[in-house]
């Protein structure tokens, strides 16, 4: 039952917020939910779950210690995966950002599409190919700040 | 998107805080506009393009034809959608007088220019001359509306108003004629596939003149 509670509670948001297929509101605040309580939640579950099968190890035999090794695992794989950002991992957000003139560039092609932001007559162009690996550049452009996103 | 501030999850297509403590929040817009790199290097010769990241592997960015790849993967859908277009058809998403239409990008790229009004707004919808770079405008100047028409065989694209006979380039600029000098004002259009626009705009109408 514990084991089931922690994950659960780390599942369900991946299972709910699928990159490329429409999501509801209630499925996100669901989700935001579980993503906010699932570290403390899964702890709590990994602390108890590992009581009681230190309680019951000495009584059971070869084939109880194997199934509580066995169950016990994947709550430790949800404890840690409640401390991740999976979506980081898919999706990483440029880290290391730099920009260079047109001129010089040839890492894309001509026919393909930019994202163009231009404010008091600076001009900066984010490629999509770019972006739709990263999907976030924090920037300031003309003195806004501005996040990019695709 | 998520900040590291508050925790807050905000939506990427309307800057609107969804959940967290910032719920009910929005971001301002910044005007930007989709083009191809070579539509922006000949208008913005002195820009800055952004840079690959050296550590992620190169193999990590997606390929060219990405877009067109992305069609052909199903959509769970989460409302009816309209049976004249398939979910993953590329469109041109406008807002204007809070009322939402979607241009299929197929129809802008041969029937540019589109003349049209949408919520009381008369609109000007443009494909430049690769007709992957489309922009919105609202053809009026001060106060006067104005048609637009494409000039014959024009490289860069030429448009013409046919109230004064003004040439206007792609940015909404009149280049020559009694208005040079004028701008129509940009608005922002939304490159998107069909299902994902319907779901942010559910009243959103299809534009299907000619079809």
């Amino acid at each position: 039952m514990i084991v089931v509670i922690g994950l659960t509670i780390v599942i369900t948001p991946i299972w709910l917020i699928q990159p490329f297929q429409p999501q509801t509101p209630r499925a996100l605040e669901v989700s935001y939910v579980m993503r906010r309580m699932s570290p403390i939640v899964t702890i709590i579950a990994s602390i108890a779950v590992l009581l009681v099968v230190v309680w019951l190890w000495r009584k059971s035999r070869w084939f109880g210690k194997a199934f509580a090794v066995l169950v016990t695992l994947p709550l430790f794989a949800a404890t840690w995966m409640a401390r991740q950002n999976h979506f980081e991992w898919m999706f990483r957000p440029d880290v290391n950002i730099s920009y260079a003139p047109p001129d010089t560039v040839n890492y894309i092609n001509d026919d393909d599409m930019v994202l163009s932001v231009t404010r008091s007559g600076e001009a900066v162009a984010y490629p999509v190919r770019l972006m739709a690996y990263h999907h976030l550049v924090q920037d300031v452009v003309g003195g806004t700040p501005i996040v990019a996103t695709y | 998107m998520r900040d590291e501030e508050t925790g807050t999850w905000w939506q990427q297509v309307s800057g609107e805080a969804i959940v967290g403590p910032l719920k009910g929040q929005r971001l301002r817009s910044v005007l930007h506009d989709e083009i191809t790199f070579k539509m922006w290097k000949q208008e913005q010769p002195r820009g800055r393009v952004l840079k690959p990241d050296p550590t992620v592997d190169a193999k990590n960015y997606v390929p060219a034809d990405w877009d067109t790849r992305m069609e052909k993967v199903p959509v769970r859908i989460a409302q009816d959608l309209d049976p004249k277009l398939s979910p993953r058809t590329l469109v041109v998403g406008v807002v204007a007088g809070n009322v939402a239409k979607a241009y299929p990008s197929e129809v802008v790229a041969k029937q540019s220019p589109i003349v049209d009004e949408l919520g009381g707004v008369p609109l000007l919808i443009v494909a430049g001359n690769d007709r992957k770079s489309v922009r919105g405008f609202e053809r009026v100047i001060d106060g006067r509306v104005l048609e637009f028409f494409k000039k014959k065989d024009s490289s860069p694209l030429v448009l013409v108003d046919s109230q004064t006979g003004s040439e206007w380039d792609f940015t909404g600029k009149a280049i020559s004629g009694p208005l040079t000098g004028k701008q129509i004002k940009q608005i922002f259009v939304l490159n998107d596939y069909w299902f994902d626009w319907k779901n942010y705009h559910p009243k959103t109408s299809v534009y299907d003149a000619g079809l």
